[in-house]
């Protein structure tokens, strides 16, 4: 359960490594804040602090890295009340000041139109993960204030023997070596940071004892399962769907892409209700944030294969229209993962004045592949048997690396 | 405009049949139907044509309708690079 406001967090004895530093919960920097404050951050110490802060006094808080923050976010927040502390720099009083709303936490998402859009929550609804948990030291490789973070850094406050290993964005490249050196057991990243770590180091990633290995925030395919299992047989994988909007909708611990159809429309009190409209995802969740009560509509598509519900990707980018005839740009993608040489994919269409849209894909070749010949010619004979002709990528453009962002996600 | 001669873009088309396991032919009479090329084929060497260009080619789809040969491709995208 998660504490009352200024009741010590349960996890205040918790070792936390951050910036370099080890220490626990309790011995955080004292962050003094004015309410509501955003707190801008550099690095990840200062980001707990803000969130224990929060959690003793219940300051209206948002977290956003400097990365993110540009003059018009900065704006848009001071109209709205919010002092702006530049941890060390500078603090921007609000410019329209309003009374705080105790307990209140705020997360940006980025809204339909690239604005951030804020989403209200508390501790509680960010709080997913209540049940007494094995003892793990998890790592945080995401970017503070964002949803993924927040699980992550909500789950180590509130509950006893979860430590807390954070990689900050420089950091990124070498969390194996990091993560092995203070015995992380347990990992949360996107699809592709997953992919990435595989492509770049996977020699160090084994040496990390991992147990739980958790992925999320795009859509997950069978093949990076696969991978992942090969090498921690013993771990368990599991995956998530979660939106700032939502909150962890949906869990899925058998190590199969999907989830199975028979969890659709099933209602069950304190838990989300999945639902298909169309081939749209549509959830019901007590976690949602503020205003967000009821069915939403999630703007994912799935598609059915068998008894599993595939999410593959955004509605509005998702589906290519070939002449009429319409393809998956996931279920493409998934295809090209599931080739042994392809450490990545990304699907997208391009106009063509004869059929609409062509089918066109980008991939990065695991290294032990590279030696392999696999050119366009392998890839396409590799997809003609398993999609339709029209599904199958024209232009396959081979990159060097992977590309990603500070999310962790590459706009698969 | 950067314009391809006649042989790169019989170049290109042969790349486009080559990845989808077939071979151009080296005369420009082979019926399109006959050696297996089709309007997919035709919109991705468009495509590769655009790419080595560097701009895009201004389609007249009706045009299409006239397209029976390899040579009535080739042709066709050289008029095309010319408009």
């Amino acid at each position: 359960m998660t504490p009352p406001i200024g009741a010590q967090p349960a996890g205040d004895a918790n070792r936390i490594v951050v910036s370099g530093r080890e220490l626990i919960w309790r011995t955080l920097p004292d962050l003094a804040l004015p309410s509501p404050a955003a707190v801008v951050v550099e690095s990840g110490i200062d980001a707990l602090a803000a969130v224990r802060r929060h959690a003793l006094d219940g300051t209206e808080l948002l977290v956003v890295a400097a990365t993110r923050l540009d003059e018009s976010l900065t704006a848009d927040l001071r109209a709205n009340g919010f002092t702006i502390l530049k941890t060390g720099v500078e603090t921007l009083p609000p410019t329209s000041p309003r009374a705080a709303e105790p307990g209140r936490l705020w997360l940006l998402t980025s809204g339909s139109t690239g604005r951030p859009k804020r989403i209200g929550h508390t501790l509680a609804s960010l709080t997913t993960v209540r049940g007494l948990q094995e003892r793990r030291t998890w790592l945080c490789p995401y970017s503070a204030g964002t949803y993924a973070w927040w699980q992550v850094v909500t789950l180590s406050l509130t509950q006893p023997g979860q430590d807390l290993v954070v990689v900050e964005p420089a950091e990124l490249d070498t969390w194996p070596a990091i993560a092995a050196a203070h015995g992380v057991t347990a990992a949360s990243g996107t699809p592709t940071f997953w992919r990435q770590t595989l492509y770049r180091d996977a020699e160090l990633l084994v040496k990390v004892p991992l147990e739980q290995i958790t992925l999320g925030g795009e859509p997950v395919d069978q093949a990076i399962l696969d991978q992942l299992k090969e090498i921690f047989p013993s771990a368990r994988i599991s995956w998530i769907y979660a939106s700032s909007e939502l909150g962890a909708s949906i869990v899925v611990h058998d190590g199969r892409a999907g989830f199975p159809t028979a969890w659709l429309d099933r209602a069950a009190p304190d838990r989300p209700t999945i639902s298909v409209d169309g081939d749209e995802l549509v959830i019901t969740s007590p976690y949602h944030g503020v205003g967000l009560d009821g069915p939403v509509r999630t703007g994912d598509r799935v598609e059915i294969v068998d008894d599993r519900v595939i999410i593959v990707g955004r509605l509005d980018s998702d589906e290519i229209n070939v002449g009429g005839s319409k393809v998956s740009a996931g279920a493409v993608r998934n295809v090209l993962l599931a080739h042994p040489g392809v450490a990545w994919a990304r699907v997208s269409s391009r106009r063509s004045p004869l059929v609409g849209r062509m089918v066109v894909a980008e991939v990065v070749l695991t290294p032990e592949a590279r030696g392999d010949e696999i050119d366009e010619t392998a890839l396409v004979r590799w997809c003609a048997p398993r999609l339709p002709d029209y599904g199958i990528p024209r232009l396959i453009r081979f990159l060097e690396q992977i590309p990603a962002k500070e999310t962790l996600k590459s706009d698969v | 405009m950067n314009q391809l001669t006649r042989e790169h873009i019989r170049d290109l088309m042969g790349q486009v049949m080559k990845v989808q396991g077939k071979t151009l032919p080296d005369d420009d009479v082979s019926d399109l139907r006959a050696i297996g090329f089709r309007s997919l084929d035709f919109s991705e060497l468009a495509l590769r044509v655009e790419d080595e260009i560097g701009a895009e080619l201004n389609f007249d789809a009706p045009g299409l309708r006239q397209i029976a040969t390899v040579g009535d491709v080739l042709d066709f995208i050289e008029l095309l690079q010319r408009q």
